[in-house]
């Protein structure tokens, strides 16, 4: 039996700045370069997550390390019992940085590699040599003990290389490889064409990528995508149908505006002007999201229950509705 | 056997759920052990106790033991001792198979 949604959510990513020293082909925050909160207001905005029993915070969105304040707030955040997770590009990270981060307590740290290939993870990120620093970030925060991940956006540059990417995410140290599936937004709606593959692509990469999970041991393959129920594959104990956003997660963006995930450009109110708790429990985004309704190919197709036609992102940014069917979904009409 | 948590499980008590599975309990409401009360992730995986997995979750602390947990359990719910200690047994080795806590 699946929830509509938890108490409050389980997961708050939080775009705590909106400044990168990166341009990245596929990155949704690069065309909304909203103003970040103070030091004090982002005090604030942990004590609200701390208070509604948030589980875990995780700073996405911009690069994380260029906020002065990040050691600051990730102590008080970690004062009040959250775990807090990062995700970077690691171009930041040098040995000075990997104590800090070791010493802040962080949870764990994603570190962003999109191909095993250096040219092709440098020209995908636009950043020459950063295939390099992102792999020195991995290797010096593992000599520390902090738990890292790799995070890899698959697309055409990756999609069939894959196997080499789990390879190296292996001998980094890393517990998890993340798969993250494209999505069309800010940078990557402008590149869709270049980068997204095909309903028949996501197939064939779902295909050869799912059973790695029972062929490689010592490190976790996870993704993140409803439409892995059309393999049986999506994860027996979920508690929530279709994606996890509004569900068991939310984002705040930089300006401390709410919105179900970062891809879902639709605000719910602000986290330091509106109540929390309230905005979980009765926005009207979030109820559309917990009760869609099966349209298009999705009516009659068995896996809804469990899918709910998918990732809601990606049909908003595609077809303009929450209720649209998964853009990525291969089966057709009448077969699913 | 002494319980212990596996350290990489990170957890919460759902309190409003909680109380209300309680109110639930106090009532005989048949469907009080129903509700997911008790939210825990291990690598990535999320996962709810009802009621009476909450109860003994939050005794998991590495220094009660089996019977311990057992005694306050049946104190707490009304329950038989000794059924209750067999009953406890059999979650502990159920969640000690998934990898949530250890038995020693
Ligand atoms: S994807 Fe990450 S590293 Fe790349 S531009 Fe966006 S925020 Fe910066
Ligand atoms: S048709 Fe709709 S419900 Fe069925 S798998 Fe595709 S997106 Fe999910």
């Amino acid at each position: 039996m699946t929830l509509t949604h938890l108490a409050s959510p389980v997961t708050v990513n939080w775009g705590i700045t909106a400044r990168c020293n990166f341009v990245c082909s596929h990155c949704f925050s690069r065309l909304d370069q909203a103003p970040e909160l103070s030091t004090e207001d982002a005090l604030r905005v942990i004590d609200i997550l701390a208070e509604h029993s948030v589980m875990f915070l995780n700073y996405g969105t911009g690069e994380p390390l260029l906020r002065k304040d990040l050691f600051e707030l990730t102590a008080h955040a970690t004062g009040k019992g959250l775990k807090v997770t990062m995700n970077s590009n690691g171009s930041l990270i040098d040995e000075a940085a990997a104590d800090r981060i070791r010493d802040a307590g962080f949870h764990g740290v994603g570190i962003s590699i999109d191909s095993a290939d250096p040219a092709t993870h440098d020209a995908f990120r636009r950043m020459p040599g950063s295939f390099d620093k992102a792999v020195r970030a991995a290797r010096l925060l593992r000599e520390r003990g902090v738990p890292l991940s790799i995070s890899s956006v698959i697309c055409k540059i990756n999609h069939t290389g894959f196997p080499e990417l789990v390879t190296l995410a292996l001998e980094l140290g890393a517990h998890t490889i993340d798969l993250h599936n494209f999505k069309c937004s800010g940078m990557g709606g402008l590149n869709k064409d270049q980068l997204d593959l095909s309903p028949e692509e996501w197939k064939a990469f779902y295909e050869r990528a799912v059973p790695m999970r029972e062929t490689v041991h010592d490190i976790e393959i996870a993704f993140d995508d409803p439409i892995l129920s059309l393999l049986g594959a999506e994860d027996k104990a979920a508690l929530v149908a279709g994606s996890v956003c509004g569900k068991l997660s939310l984002y705040v963006k930089p300006d401390g505006e709410v919105t179900p995930c970062g891809f879902i450009p639709v605000t719910i109110g602000h986290i330091l002007k509106d109540d929390f708790g309230q905005m979980w429990e009765s926005s009207p985004v979030l109820d559309h999201l917990r009760h869609k309704s099966a349209t298009g190919k999705c009516s009659g197709c068995s896996k809804f229950s469990a899918c709910l036609g998918g990732c809601t992102a990606r049909a908003l940014a595609v077809y303009g509705s929450y209720e649209a069917p998964d853009p990525h979904c291969w089966v057709e009409e009448g077969k699913g | 056997m002494r319980p212990e948590r596996n350290p990489a499980i990170v957890w919460r008590l759902e309190k409003k759920i909680y109380d209300e599975a309680w109110e639930a309990a106090r009532n005989d409401e048949e469907d009080f052990d129903d509700k997911g009360v008790l939210t825990l992730m291990l690598k990535g995986g999320i996962h709810q106790l009802n009621l009476v997995g909450a109860e003994i979750w939050t005794r998991v602390d590495g220094q009660r033991d089996d019977a311990a947990i057992a005694a306050e359990m049946a104190e707490l719910f009304g329950w038989e001792p000794e059924e209750t200690v067999e009953a406890v047994r059999a979650f502990l080795e159920g969640i000690a198979s998934r990898g949530w806590i250890t038995l020693s």
